[in-house]
């Protein structure tokens, strides 16, 4: 177990590395730089001095001298200065992180809770009213796209209840730290992470139904029963412990969603977090920015397929690798 | 960085003309623009054209606030800031990029100078202003009692720290300009061959600053950076005590800023929200409102919040002005903005070994009554009404209503007029030889335009086709290059560096606070996408910069003659002007969107 891990924390350099060049490649192919366009808010500002600063940002060189200097200074921890934040680009992330990770953790947390319950009642009570209830919410989640059902929590929540707040992450007269605070970090949190899971439990919700009606079928199901195993018992024991072996498995791709958060939800609750940035880095054309976040999740991706693979062989005893 | 504002500005459509507000001294309300629908000078630009009329007439807005009633002692606002991205918070006037830092800005900082409704300088301001003789030094006095948030007073050394700064050779912003590099000793400090600005003298006590330019330009009377940079507080660049990466990334910029304004800065929540609190130590005197929290709003969210007494005040985007409309709570107040959008025609080639705009004779468009005919032909008063609400009416020449003084309200620009374009394009020559509908030109070739135009918004599109469906009913032959919209980043790639694919384009300017059009139009300016130069432009511009001008009268005449001239020549035709929207709840009183307005920001107040 500890080699295969080992081997594949060693593969994950070469990949990272491939990736890294692939994303700079394609971010200096786009049309523009940080640069283009600076004249549109500023018609005095001096050509020459914003040729200046191209020539001394580099961003005049071959994508390949600038990609040797990036990852120099990348190996180092250092990710370069954002042009457009005047920043560091760690300390950007930095402060936009812990935003996106709170959402999604929450998110995550929240849709296993109303996806694993849902699938199983729906696996087991096949055909009845409840099963059917909770089928036909998974169309309409399947169906809903996430803005327009962002939207509609907002407005419900917000402006007919006016239960929960509709933007931002903490009211801002709340002295930090406080037990206030907390709560109302929370209120904030609740209705993008609500948002967020309703909509994102189908899947979870229809692998777990699908797989237990499977497994309902199968001969060892058939031996259980046959043998007089109680009926709560052969779903405890023999088919739900099955049935979540592909939801298991699923749970390191989802970590990987965990940094990309959502750009919809955070964009809808003006939710400060990676999201959007790397949206705006991209259309702004900050280089440093959108290649640190694309080299951020696709280490998370990779870390993702790897933690996937142990956790299946942790809950899977057949598959285990030697 | 400009950019990123104007892609905001694209993508809301609204936010505007906040450009300069850092820079603005006369920070009670929205920057903006002065002139508006219900005109306070003369009133006289609401007669652009007729087509508009009525377009205008339904906009009948105010520019202050009704509620008359004496501020509340001690009384709480909640300002929202409608964009649909977390601000930057970089809040420093020579690093800033986006607009919405700006918007954050003027309520903490301002500049010492304060502006008329002219944008034009006024001694009203935390500073005098005193001009020399031969208008080439302009000398400022700071008052006695302006005070930074932590008590030091504004020195005038921190003035010359902002020039310092920008003009520094690692400067990586976009405000070093003309009128800096204008400075005398600034190219040479720029370049780093020397440490000190030669220009910039300040006196003894430290609170009067003098500015020597190389020439004479009324320019200066706009243009002059007048937002001081607290030296003791952010630290010293050029004793070395900071590196100009950690000074534009330094947290005294982000977490905890000072400024000189009416509100201080208590608390900022990243990309969200700002709270601010009295200045009691404010030199105007004692700010009515005890806080404020500013917080970022997104656009879809905004009437609801406005409804709900959430957000008191707000910038309205076009396409939710209908409903803002219907809000019993809130009164709008409009004005026009610092802006135009345009069609711009390629003309000729930046030659970037001479430095300057060099025309092609044999351009596709060479011929100014193909030009003139194109603008005929285009109805922009139905967009206007249409795509905008209203918001958006004909534009007719390129020095824009708000600049009331040098805007030509009578000048006979082209409005829609399909026979009158069809007529210019027979006399041209340019006439269907072979029968296809479409127009040749005099050869007998085909003659066929490629128009570049952003994407970005939701009337992107329909505006594109609707002036391509235009041109087509003139027999003009016109398709989108590529056959698609283009994304800001490759628009401007292509229209900056005159690919040959682009025949004419859709642009817009912001055309901040100067009426001095050579940043755009001159025969030197990058910006001068058209590449249009004539010998008439140069001397024009010149004239219009020169000692001379900065008699009012004279620099009128000048521009009036430029107007005309550019409404002949058509080397861009100007296609709407714009409103912008602010709505304000009924409790809020002392607010004007008005440049010209008596108020200040510190008086601004709510009744209840």
């Amino acid at each position: 177990m500890l080699k295969f891990i080992l081997r594949r924390t060693l593969l994950m350099i070469p990949q990272i590395i491939l990736v890294s060049i692939l994303v700079f490649m394609l971010a200096k192919a786009m049309p523009g730089d940080a640069l283009t366009g600076a004249f549109q808010g500023n018609p005095d500002a001096n050509p020459e001095q914003i040729e200046k600063i191209r020539e001394k940002m580099g961003l005049n060189d071959p994508w390949y001298q600038q990609y040797g200097r990036w990852l120099g200074n990348a190996v180092q921890g250092d990710f370069g200065q954002s042009y457009v934040h005047k920043q560091p680009v760690t300390h950007l992330l930095a402060g936009k992180i812990e935003n996106t990770l709170l959402l999604s953790f929450f998110t995550l947390i929240i849709t296993y809770l109303i996806a694993i319950p849902l699938g199983i009642i729906a696996g087991r009570w096949t055909d009845t009213w409840a099963d059917k209830i909770i089928v036909t919410y998974t169309y309409f989640a399947f169906a809903t796209p996430i803005f327009v059902f962002a939207l509609l929590m907002m407005f419900f929540f917000s402006f007919i209840l006016d239960w929960l707040p509709y933007s931002g992450s903490v009211d801002i007269k709340i002295e930090t730290g406080t037990w206030d605070y907390f709560v109302s970090r929370a209120r904030h949190l609740a209705l993008p992470v609500l948002s967020g899971a309703l909509i994102s439990t189908v899947t979870t919700i229809q692998y777990l139904r699908n797989d237990m009606i499977d497994q309902k079928l199968k001969d060892f199901v058939k031996t259980a029963r046959a043998k007089g195993v109680p009926e709560r018992k052969v779903y405890t024991r023999h088919i739900l412990r099955n049935s979540l072996l592909p939801i298991a498995a699923f749970l390191g791709y989802e970590i990987t969603g965990l940094i990309g958060g959502s750009v919809f939800i955070e964009t809808i609750y003006s939710y400060p977090g990676l999201g959007y940035l790397f949206i705006q880095s991209i259309q702004t054309r900050d280089f440093t920015v959108v290649t640190s976040l694309v080299l951020i999740s696709a280490t998370a991706t990779i870390v993702g397929t790897m933690l996937s693979d142990i956790i299946l062989s942790i809950v899977d005893p057949r598959i285990r690798i030697e | 960085m400009a950019k990123k504002q104007f892609l905001l500005l694209a993508s809301l459509l609204l936010v505007l003309s906040v450009f300069l507000a850092a820079c603005t001294g006369k920070d009670d309300k929205k920057t903006g623009d002065k002139e508006p629908a219900k005109g306070k000078d003369e009133g006289t630009e609401q007669t652009e054209g007729d087509e508009e009329a009525d377009a205008s007439d339904e906009l009948d807005f105010p520019l202050d606030v009704s509620n008359k009633a004496e501020p509340m002692e001690d009384g709480e606002l909640t300002v929202g800031l409608v964009s649909d991205t977390p601000f930057e918070g970089t809040l420093s006037s020579v690093f800033y990029n986006g607009a919405p830092d700006a918007e954050i800005m003027k309520y903490f900082n301002e500049s010492l100078l304060a502006y008329d409704g002219d944008f034009l300088i006024t001694s009203e301001g935390a500073a005098e202003y005193i001009l020399s003789d031969d208008k080439k030094t302009i000398t400022l006095k700071i008052r006695d009692g302006v005070n930074w948030h932590d008590g030091e007073p504004v020195k005038a050394s921190d003035l010359l720290y902002s020039y310092e700064i920008i003009g520094h050779p690692d400067y990586k912003g976009s405000r070093y300009t003309f009128m800096l590099e204008n400075v005398e000793g600034m190219a040479e400090y720029h370049a780093g061959t020397t440490k000190e600005i030669s220009g910039i003298k300040v006196s003894e006590d430290d609170k009067e600053i003098s500015i020597t330019y190389k020439t004479a330009s009324p320019s200066v009377m706009s243009g002059i950076w007048a937002a001081p940079t607290p030296r003791h507080y952010v630290g010293d660049i050029t004793k070395g005590d900071v590196t100009m990466e950690e000074l534009e990334s330094s947290d005294k910029f982000r977490v905890n800023p000072i400024g000189f304004g009416p509100y201080k800065v208590a608390k900022i929540v990243p990309g969200e929200s700002v709270l601010y609190e009295r200045n009691d130590d404010y030199w105007r005197g004692k700010p009515a409102l005890k806080s404020i929290v500013q917080k970022v709003v997104n656009p879809i969210a905004v009437i609801e919040a406005l409804k709900k007494g959430d957000i008191d005040m707000a910038s309205i985007p076009v396409d939710q002005y209908d409903k803002a409309k219907e809000l019993d709570n809130v009164e709008l107040l409009a004005d026009i903005e610092n802006s135009y959008t345009y069609i711009g025609f390629k003309l000729g080639k930046w030659d970037e070994e001479k430095k300057e705009n060099v025309m092609d004779p044999n351009a596709k468009l060479a011929d100014k009554r193909v030009r003139q005919a194109m603008w005929y032909a285009m109805d922009n008063a139905t967009i206007g009404k249409e795509l905008y609400h209203g918001l958006r009416y004909p534009a007719t020449t390129l020095i824009i209503p708000t600049f009331a003084s040098f805007h030509n309200a009578s000048i006979a620009a082209p409005s829609y007029d399909p026979e009158k374009a069809k007529a210019l394009l027979d006399e041209a020559g340019y006439k269907d030889v072979d029968g296809d509908g479409f127009r040749e030109d005099p050869e007998g070739n085909k003659f066929e335009l490629s128009f570049a135009s952003m994407s970005g918004s939701e009337t992107s599109e329909p505006i594109a086709k609707f002036y391509i469906q235009n041109w087509e009913d003139v027999g003009i032959k016109v398709q989108l290059t590529d056959g698609r919209l283009h994304e800001f980043n490759s628009f401007y790639d292509m229209v900056e560096n005159d690919d040959p694919k682009v025949d004419i384009y859709q642009g817009a300017w912001r055309t901040g606070v100067d009426p001095d059009p050579a940043g755009l139009y001159g025969r030197t300016s990058f910006n001068n996408f058209s590449r249009f130069t004539s010998e008439k432009n140069d001397e024009l511009l010149e004239k219009g910069t020169s000692e001379d001008a900065f008699d009012a009268e004279y620099r009128k005449d000048i521009y009036n003659q430029w107007q005309e001239m550019m409404v002949d020549e058509v080397p861009v035709a100007p296609t709407v002007y714009r409103y912008y929207i602010m709505a304000v709840n009924k409790r809020v009183v002392n607010y004007s969107i008005d440049n010209s307005s008596d108020l200040w920001m510190y008086q601004m107040g709510v009744s209840e």
